[in-house]
C-alpha cells in the first residue's frame, strides 16, 4: 500500500544553529492515527511545521500519496489536503463558529457572506464528523474543547484528508479527551488520516496505530500500538530508564501551617473568581487543585502569592496574617512560588541566570550588603544550584531566555526550593517540560514536602496531581466541589466529572476531607 | 552567546548602519552639490580639520553622551520618559542663576551650579514618575508636556531676571570665569564637562550593574511582572530611575550654559541637542558603558554635518536623514541582507526547491 505522506530525510537547521531535525524519515499510512511522541527539543514541533509549510527543510523530501510535494507555505499544505490544529487557537472570538469556520472561503451571496448557507454547511460538516457544536454560538463562549472542535471543523472545511494536531489533549479535562477521541476515530473512518503529537503516553497507546518517537532531533524508532507499552517508550524518548513514581508522603498527624479562610478573590474583569474558599495546609503535604483551566485556580494562586488583591476573607502562615501583605512579607513568612507561566512570571528572559536566581533574595545580607552587590556570592550561589538541579546551560551568566523549558523551569523550582520554603505554591510546575525534567522536578517537590513544606498544587496533567497530591479538592467555577482526603484510590474519570461540573459532595463530606 | 560574540555582532550591525546611512548621505549629496565630492569630503573629514573643531566635537560628544545616559537609564526600567530636554533647561537655569549671583565669583559657583541644577533636574524627573505611580498617568504625555513647561518657564525667567540689555533680551551677560569650566586646550570646548560626562557614565555603570538598586531597575525592566513576582517594588524602582535619570539631564543643563561654549545662558540653548540622546540610548543599547563610544562616533558624524552646511552649498539638514537612517538600521533587528542571494549565486538552491529535487 503507498503510504498517504512520506517524509524522508528530513533535516532543519534554524538560522541560530540549533540542528531541530537529521535525516528524519516518517512513513504515515492512509486512514491511521499517527503518533509523534518525544520530549521537548526533540523536533517533533519543526518536523510538523514543515508538513504544514510553515518552515523549510535544509534537505530532504516530502510526499504525499507517493508524489514529490512542495510546501512552501501554509496555504500550500492546505491545498494539498493537509490541516493543522496548533496548541493556540486562532479564532476570531466575538466571531460565531460557523463564521470562524468559513472565514477566508466564505460562500457568498453576491458580495455579502451568505450566513445561512455558512451555517447549514458548517452544521453538516460537524454532524459528519461527530464534532457536536452550536454553530450560531460566539466562539468566545464556547468552552476549550469545542473551541478545538472548531479548530478542526476549519481544517475539515477546507477538505483537509490529513489532520495534524499539536498536543490537542493538553488543554481538554478527561471527559473531553474521551469525546475528541472518539471524534477522531470517526474521522479516521471516513478516510482521513490523523498525526498526533503528543507527550502523555497512556492517551497516545489508547488512539494511535502507530508512535513515532523522536529524540534529539533524530528519529528512533516506529511502534505498531500493539507492541507499545509506556515503559517502552518513554525509554525511547529519554534514552533511559524513567521512573514516574513519587513516594508518598510518611501518614500520621501533623500541624497545621497555612489556614485560608472564606477566601474571595476577584479576576480582571472583576467578577468573583474564586468564592468562600476555606483550606487548611499542614506540614509536610502536597495539596492538590484540580480544576479545568478559568475556574479560578490561578486567581487563587495569583493572590495567595500576592500578585492579586484579596477581596475579603484571610490567609496565615503561622501565627502570620499575610492577608494584605506585600510580596516581600509574604516571602519573608516563609511563602514561595512556581508560578505557572515560567516565562511570563517566574523570569526575566533577558537577565542572567545568576540574577534571576539572586532576584527572590535581595534583601538577604549574603548577596547585597550596603545595597551593593556581591557578584562573587550570586555567582557562586546560581553555580551550586545549576548544578545541584543539574541545569543544562553554559554558565550562571547566561541569559535565562536561551535555556530551553525544561531547564529554565529547572531554575526557577531551584530557587524557589533554594529558600527552604514553609509553604509552597506551585502551578503547572511540568507543563510542557520534558520527562527527564519532570521526573527530577517531581521529586524535588516531594524532597520539600518531606522537609516539611506545605505544598499547594494544580496541574492541568491530572496524572501529575494524582502522582503528586496526598489530599485533593476541585474547584468549579470557584467554589470547592469535591474534596479528598485521601488520593490513593482516585481516578481521573472521578475527577472530571467534578471538574466539569456534573457531580457535587455533599457540604460534609468536603468539610471532613479539608479539615 | 556569549558576551564577546554579542559584543562583535552589535559593532558589527552599528558599522553597517552607518555604512549605509553614509551611502545614502552621499546619494543626495550627490544630488544636492554642484560639487559632491568635496562636499562629502567635508561631511568626513571637516571635523578634523582644527584645534577647535576637534574640540567642538568632543564638547558635543560629552552632552550627547550625558543626554543618552539620562535616556538610557528610564530605558533600562521599560520607561518611556522623555522629559531630558526640560531636565536641561531648568538645570541650566538654576545653574545660571548661581553662576550670575554673587556665588559666581567664587570657584565654589561650579560644584554648586552642578549641584543645583541636578537636584532641579531629578525634581522634573520625579514628577512623571510619581504621577504614573499615583495617578496612572502615561509618562511619555506628562513628561513631554512638562518639556513645554520648562521651555517656557526657563525664557520667562531668562527675560525677566537675567539677561542682559546688550543682547536684545535673549541671552544673558557672560559668567564670571570663576562660574566657567576650566578649558583643558586653551580656545577649544575640551573642558571639565568631559570629565563630568566620564565620570557620570562610570556612576551610572556602577549604580546599574554593581548595586541592588541597580539588578532591580533591570529586572523590572526585563520583566515587571517578574519584578512584582519576585517583591521588587516595581512603583518606588520606576520613580527612582526617573529621578536619577532627570539629575543626570540637569548636569547636562549645567554643562551647557558654564562649559566655555556658552558661558552664558541663551533661549534655546540646548538646540535639540537632548532629544539626540535618544539615538545614542537605542544605538548603544542602553548599555552606560557604550554610550561614549557610540556618542563620539554619531558626534563626529553630527559635528562634519554641521560644517558642511557652512562650508559647502549643501545644508546640514542631512545629518538628519542620516539619523534616521541609522535609527531605522539599528533598531529593527536587521540581519546583513543578501545571504539568500548569495547562496543563489554561489549554486545553492532554496530549501523549498532542494526539498523536492534531491
Amino acid at each position: 500500500m503507498t503510504p498517504y505522506l512520506q517524509a524522508i530525510g528530513i533535516d532543519k537547521t534554524y538560522p541560530g544553529g540549533v540542528h531541530a531535525n537529521q535525516g528524519v524519515d516518517l512513513v504515515v499510512q492512509p486512514s491511521e492515527v499517527h503518533a509523534i511522541v518525544g520530549e521537548n527539543g526533540a523536533g517533533k514541533s519543526t518536523l510538523m511545521k514543515i508538513l504544514f509549510g510553515v518552515e523549510q527543510p535544509n534537505a530532504g523530501e516530502i510526499r504525499l500519496e507517493g508524489k514529490p510535494i512542495t510546501l512552501h507555505s501554509p496555504r500550500a499544505a492546505i491545498a494539498a489536503g493537509i490541516g493543522m490544529v496548533f496548541q493556540h487557537f486562532s479564532l476570531v472570538p466575538s466571531f460565531t463558529v460557523a463564521e470562524n469556520v468559513v472565514l477566508g472561503v466564505e460562500p457568498r451571496n453576491g458580495l455579502t457572506l451568505d450566513r445561512k448557507r455558512a451555517a447549514e454547511t458548517v452544521h453538516a460538516l460537524a454532524e459528519r464528523f461527530r464534532l457536536p457544536v452550536d454553530v450560531e454560538t460566539p466562539v468566545e463562549r464556547l468552552p476549550v474543547g469545542q473551541q478545538q472542535r472548531v479548530e478542526i471543523l476549519k481544517a475539515l472545511y477546507r477538505d483537509a484528508r490529513l489532520l495534524i494536531l499539536d498536543e490537542p489533549t493538553a488543554v481538554l479535562a478527561p471527559q473531553e479527551v474521551v469525546e475528541l477521541f472518539a471524534a477522531i476515530r470517526s474521522l479516521t473512518e471516513q478516510g482521513r488520516t490523523i498525526l498526533f503529537i503528543a507527550h502523555k503516553l497512556p492517551e497516545v497507546i489508547e488512539i494511535s496505530d502507530t508512535i513515532s518517537v523522536m529524540r534529539a532531533g533524530k528519529m528512533v524508532g516506529r511502534v505498531a500500538q500493539k507492541d507499545a507499552t509506556e515503559a517502552g517508550l518513554a525509554r525511547m524518548m529519554v534514552g533511559r530508564d524513567v521512573t514516574l513514581k513519587v513516594t508518598r508522603a510518611a501518614p500520621g498527624p501533623r500541624d497545621h501551617l497555612c489556614r485560608i479562610s472564606n477566601l474571595t478573590v476577584k479576576n480582571d474583569r472583576g467578577v468573583d473568581a474564586v468564592a468562600g474558599i476555606d483550606l487548611v495546609l499542614r506540614t509536610g503535604e502536597i495539596v492538590g487543585i484540580a480544576a479545568v483551566e478559568g475556574n479560578g485556580q490561578s486567581e487563587l494562586f495569583d493572590a495567595l502569592g500576592g500578585l492579586r488583591p484579596i477581596e475579603s476573607g484571610s490567609v496565615e502562615i503561622g501565627k502570620v496574617d499575610i492577608t494584605d501583605a506585600s510580596v516581600g512579607e509574604r516571602r519573608d513568612a516563609g511563602l514561595a512560588n512556581i508560578p505557572e507561566d515560567r516565562i511570563a512570571t517566574g523570569s526575566a528572559g533577558g537577565a542572567s541566570v545568576a540574577e534571576n536566581i539572586v532576584a527572590t533574595e535581595l534583601g538577604d545580607t549574603r548577596f547585597v550588603r550596603h545595597g551593593l552587590l556581591d557578584s562573587k556570592a550570586i555567582r557562586k550561589h546560581a553555580t551550586e544550584l545549576i548544578a545541584k538541579f543539574s541545569v543544562r546551560v553554559s554558565g550562571p551568566d547566561s541569559a535565562i531566555g536561551t535555556l530551553s523549558g525544561g531547564n529554565m523551569q529547572k531554575v526557577v523550582v531551584a530557587r524557589e526550593l533554594s529558600s527552604e520554603p514553609r509553604v509552597l505554591l506551585v502551578s503547572h510546575p511540568t507543563r510542557g517540560v520534558d520527562l527527564g525534567a519532570t521526573e527530577f522536578i517531581w521529586q524535588r517537590l516531594a524532597v520539600a514536602r518531606d522537609a516539611g513544606a506545605a505544598v499547594l498544587l494544580t496541574s492541568a496533567d491530572l496524572s501529575e496531581l494524582l502522582s503528586l497530591a496526598d489530599r485533593m479538592i476541585v474547584l468549579y467555577r470557584g467554589r470547592v466541589v469535591a474534596a479528598f482526603a485521601d488520593t490513593t484510590e482516585l481516578t481521573p474519570e472521578v475527577l472530571g466529572s467534578y471538574m466539569l461540573g456534573f457531580a457535587e459532595q455533599s457540604a460534609e463530606e468536603r468539610k471532613a476531607a479539608l479539615a | 552567546m556569549t558576551q564577546g560574540r554579542l559584543f562583535l555582532s552589535e559593532t558589527g550591525r552599528i558599522a553597517f548602519a552607518a555604512a549605509v546611512a553614509l551611502v545614502v548621505a552621499l546619494v543626495i549629496i550627490f544630488f544636492a552639490s554642484k560639487t559632491p565630492l568635496e562636499t562629502f569630503d567635508v561631511l568626513l573629514t571637516a571635523p578634523l580639520s582644527s584645534k577647535r573643531t576637534i574640540g567642538t566635537w568632543i564638547d558635543d560628544s560629552a552632552k550627547l553622551a550625558l543626554a543618552g545616559l539620562a535616556f538610557s537609564l528610564v530605558f533600562q526600567a521599560r520607561q518611556f520618559a522623555l522629559g531630558v530636554q526640560g531636565q536641561v533647561y531648568i538645570g541650566g537655569l538654576l545653574a545660571s542663576a548661581i553662576a550670575l549671583s554673587p556665588l559666581g565669583h567664587s570657584w565654589i559657583a561650579i560644584p554648586i551650579g552642578a549641584a543645583v541644577a541636578m537636584l532641579g533636574g531629578a525634581f522634573l524627573g520625579f514628577i512623571p514618575g510619581y504621577a504614573k505611580a499615583k495617578l496612572n498617568a502615561n509618562e511619555i504625555v506628562s513628561s513631554l508636556m512638562l518639556n513645554y513647561i520648562a521651555y517656557d518657564f526657563t525664557n520667562l525667567f531668562l527675560r525677566l531676571y537675567l539677561a542682559s540689555p546688550k543682547s536684545g533680551l535673549t541671552a544673558s551677560d557672560p559668567f564670571p570665569p570663576t562660574a566657567v569650566y576650566p578649558a583643558f586646550l586653551p580656545r577649544t570646548r575640551i573642558d571639565l564637562g568631559i570629565v563630568l560626562a566620564l565620570a557620570s557614565v562610570f556612576v551610572v555603570w556602577f549604580l546599574l550593574y554593581r548595586t541592588a538598586w541597580g539588578l532591580k531597575l533591570r529586572l523590572t525592566g526585563h520583566n515587571a511582572r517578574f519584578a512584582a513576582y519576585a517583591g521588587i517594588r516595581s512603583n518606588f524602582i520606576m520613580v527612582s530611575a526617573m529621578t536619577v535619570s532627570g539629575a543626570i539631564g540637569g548636569l547636562l543643563g549645567a554643562l551647557f550654559v558654564q562649559g566655555t561654549g556658552f558661558a552664558k545662558i541663551a533661549i534655546g540653548f540646548e538646540a535639540g541637542l537632548s532629544f539626540e540622546g535618544i539615538l545614542i540610548a537605542i544605538v548603544a543599547r542602553n548599555r552606560p558603558l557604550a554610550i561614549p563610544f557610540v556618542a563620539l562616533g554619531y558626534g563626529y558624524l553630527r559635528q562634519g554635518a554641521q560644517l558642511m552646511g557652512y562650508r559647502s552649498d549643501v545644508p546640514a539638514e542631512v545629518i538628519g536623514i542620516v539619523q534616521g537612517v541609522v535609527i531605522l538600521l539599528v533598531a529593527s533587528s536587521f540581519t546583513v541582507p543578501g545571504r539568500a542571494f548569495l547562496t543563489r549565486l554561489t549554486g545553492g538552491r532554496p530549501a523549498a526547491e532542494r526539498a523536492t529535487t534531491p
